[in-house]
């Protein structure tokens, strides 16, 4: 995986597993690798790769049962959730880089539909 | 320190092969120029063994002293002083080997000769000539009570100065890498460095037996190098652990 | 814990390490970086007790690093090192004889990733293979630290990937490991701590997360700051 260096490497692990599960690759109620495991298949420091499920933990994504590994939330309502808030952020950050064009949001908007 | 005299021997194992290649030509001249009856071949034969001999165990003296130049002036430094081993242990490896490998070489050397005299014999003389040889070689009278003092002498003053020498050898070899750190001419520098050690110590032990008697100096003697050898040997080892960078 | 206090080391001409004074502590990669000359590596090799300071000390757990230190601290040298009669099977011997630490499973394992085989002579190798073997060797032990000078040097981008997770699998709550490297860059992603030098002096000590938090900077970003270039990049 790419890693933008000059941005916590931890959050982008974090957002890349998020999307892992919503798009299904990592069923809900799944049990994720070791922290271990993870900084190997990242190549990533293991302290950066705990503080991934430290941070999605702290998210309600995944939990930790003692001795038999970090889980994936079981809560149905989770892939929504998460899908809607990955979702607007990308939603706000298209806003913010098209209002410091000057363009609208109504003539973002417009700009879709014609895409399509 | 087994495993540290192992890889010692193994450092040096191929000027071993190459003595035993060498030895091994020789032999088979003298045993053709022996069997065919050929002057020329046994005589060629002998002389290159008695080189053998006489070159090899020198060889494999010194030896030694270039193995310890090696360790400590070029990378390969790092194989032997990553090990958790003591300086002293080094050392004493070391000079263990060498003992043993002059020994073994010493030992080889004087089996095969008497080996050689026999079949010489024996080829000669036949098989008859060969048991009264052996006859003879077996039931030669020594007296011991004359030689003993002789031998004893011969041996340890052997021992002695061999010591000395392979003790005040690593010394100098260590303080020129010390202080040169493997530049050009720290060969040479060492070389130096031994003869002013030597020089030193040599004076030092005639001032001590000056007024002597023969064989009190040379007991004072040989009892002065060993001394002498053994702190020489301590400030080595000193060096090498607080001091040597390699 | 392994500790540098106020180390300085002295050549005729130069001083190659300056005052450094640092800790290192367990759970953590630590990168050295700086330019060549910096004092990386004479600083790696004080503290594998190769080279002795000319002032001030390196402690191991308390003591003056010597030869119980060595036991823990399992030092690469960027440079082989090996006997010229030694064959990769004859590397791992050797270790064996004299590291209490040292697997020879592991060892074989290793070997086989990085596509070596036991009959080869190390006299023979290429540079990248024997960056291999000696990251092979090394990572065979279980040892508390680890000091990797250089061990991206010379090596292809396919076998950089092996290297790294053969380090990451040495990785624990109770290892200290530090790698030296120009390629900054490479070791980005898995160091806690950056330790810049530069001149023999300890510039800076940061740890590369809350570099990045604090001041939206990767550690190559703070690396061009202090020597007025990126690195070598590959």
């Amino acid at each position: 995986m790419e890693f933008n260096s000059a941005l916590p490497i931890y959050l982008q692990v974090v957002t890349a597993i998020k999307r892992e599960i919503v798009i299904g690759a990592i069923g809900l109620g799944e049990k994720l690798p070791s922290g271990r495991d993870l900084a190997i298949r990242y190549t990533i420091n293991p302290n950066t790769a705990s503080r991934v499920y430290k941070e999605l933990e702290s998210e309600g994504i995944c939990f930790t049962r003692r001795g038999l590994g970090t889980f994936v939330s079981e809560d149905p309502e989770l892939i929504s959730r998460m899908k809607a808030e990955m979702a607007q952020e990308l939603l706000q950050q298209f806003i913010d880089g098209m209002s410091r064009l000057g363009i609208t949001r109504a003539e973002a908007a417009e700009m879709i539909r014609r895409e399509e | 320190m087994t495993k540290l005299m192992k890889y010692e021997w193994r450092k040096a194992l191929f000027p071993k092969m190459v003595l035993l290649v060498i030895t091994a030509i020789a032999e088979i001249a003298f045993l053709i120029g022996i069997f065919s009856k050929k002057e020329m071949w046994y005589g060629l034969g002998i002389e290159g063994l008695v080189l053998c001999a006489i070159f090899g165990i020198l060889y494999i003296g010194i030896e030694s002293l270039t193995t310890f130049s090696k360790d400590l002036n070029t990378k390969q430094s790092y194989m032997l002083f990553l090990t958790p081993h003591t300086s002293y242990e080094i050392l004493g490896s070391k000079v263990l080997m060498n003992a043993i490998s002059i020994f073994v070489t010493g030992a080889f050397f004087a089996v095969l000769a008497i080996v050689d005299i026999g079949i010489g014999v024996a080829s000669i003389g036949g098989v008859k000539e060969l048991l009264s040889f052996a006859e003879a070689f077996m039931s030669v009278k020594i007296d011991w009570n004359n030689i003993r003092q002789i031998a004893l002498m011969a041996f340890s003053s052997a021992l002695v100065s061999w010591l000395n020498i392979i003790v005040v050898g690593y010394l100098a070899i260590l303080l020129s890498a010390t202080v040169l750190a493997g530049k050009k001419g720290s060969r040479v520098v060492s070389f130096v460095i031994f003869l002013i050690i030597s020089g030193i110590s040599s004076y030092v032990v005639n001032l001590v037996t000056r007024s002597m008697n023969e064989i009190a100096s040379f007991w004072c003697t040989v009892g002065c190098m060993l001394i002498f050898t053994v702190i020489f040997y301590a400030i080595t080892g000193w060096i090498m652990d607080k001091k040597l960078s390699v | 814990m392994l500790e540098s206090r106020e180390v300085t080391k002295n050549y005729l001409r130069k001083t190659a390490v300056n005052h450094v004074s640092l800790q290192l502590e367990p759970g953590k990669i630590y990168a050295i970086l700086g330019p060549n000359g910096s004092g990386k590596t004479t600083w790696m090799k004080m503290a594998a007790g190769l080279v002795k300071p000319s002032s001030g000390e390196i402690l191991y757990n308390g003591k003056p690093v010597g030869v119980e230190s060595k036991k823990d601290i399992a030092y690469m040298s960027t440079e082989p090192y090996f006997y010229n009669w030694m064959t990769v099977k004859d590397v791992g011997a050797y270790y064996q004889d004299f590291f209490e630490d040292f697997s020879m499973e592991e060892y074989h394992r290793l070997l086989q990733r990085m596509e070596l085989t036991e009959d080869l002579k190390t006299k023979a190798l290429s540079t990248g293979m024997m960056a291999k073997l000696k990251i092979a060797v090394t990572m065979a032990r279980k040892a508390k630290v680890y000091l990797l000078d250089e061990p991206l040097n010379g090596i292809d981008l396919m076998a950089r990937d092996e290297i790294m997770r053969s380090i990451l699998e040495s990785a624990g709550s109770d290892v200290t490991l530090m790698l030296s490297s120009h390629l900054v860059d490479e070791l980005e992603k898995i160091v806690s701590t950056a330790i810049f030098m530069k001149h023999g002096n300890l510039v800076t000590v940061c740890d590369a997360e809350e570099l990045r938090m604090q001041q939206g900077k990767s550690i190559v970003d703070l690396y061009r700051e202090i020597y007025g270039h990126g690195g070598e990049q590959s």
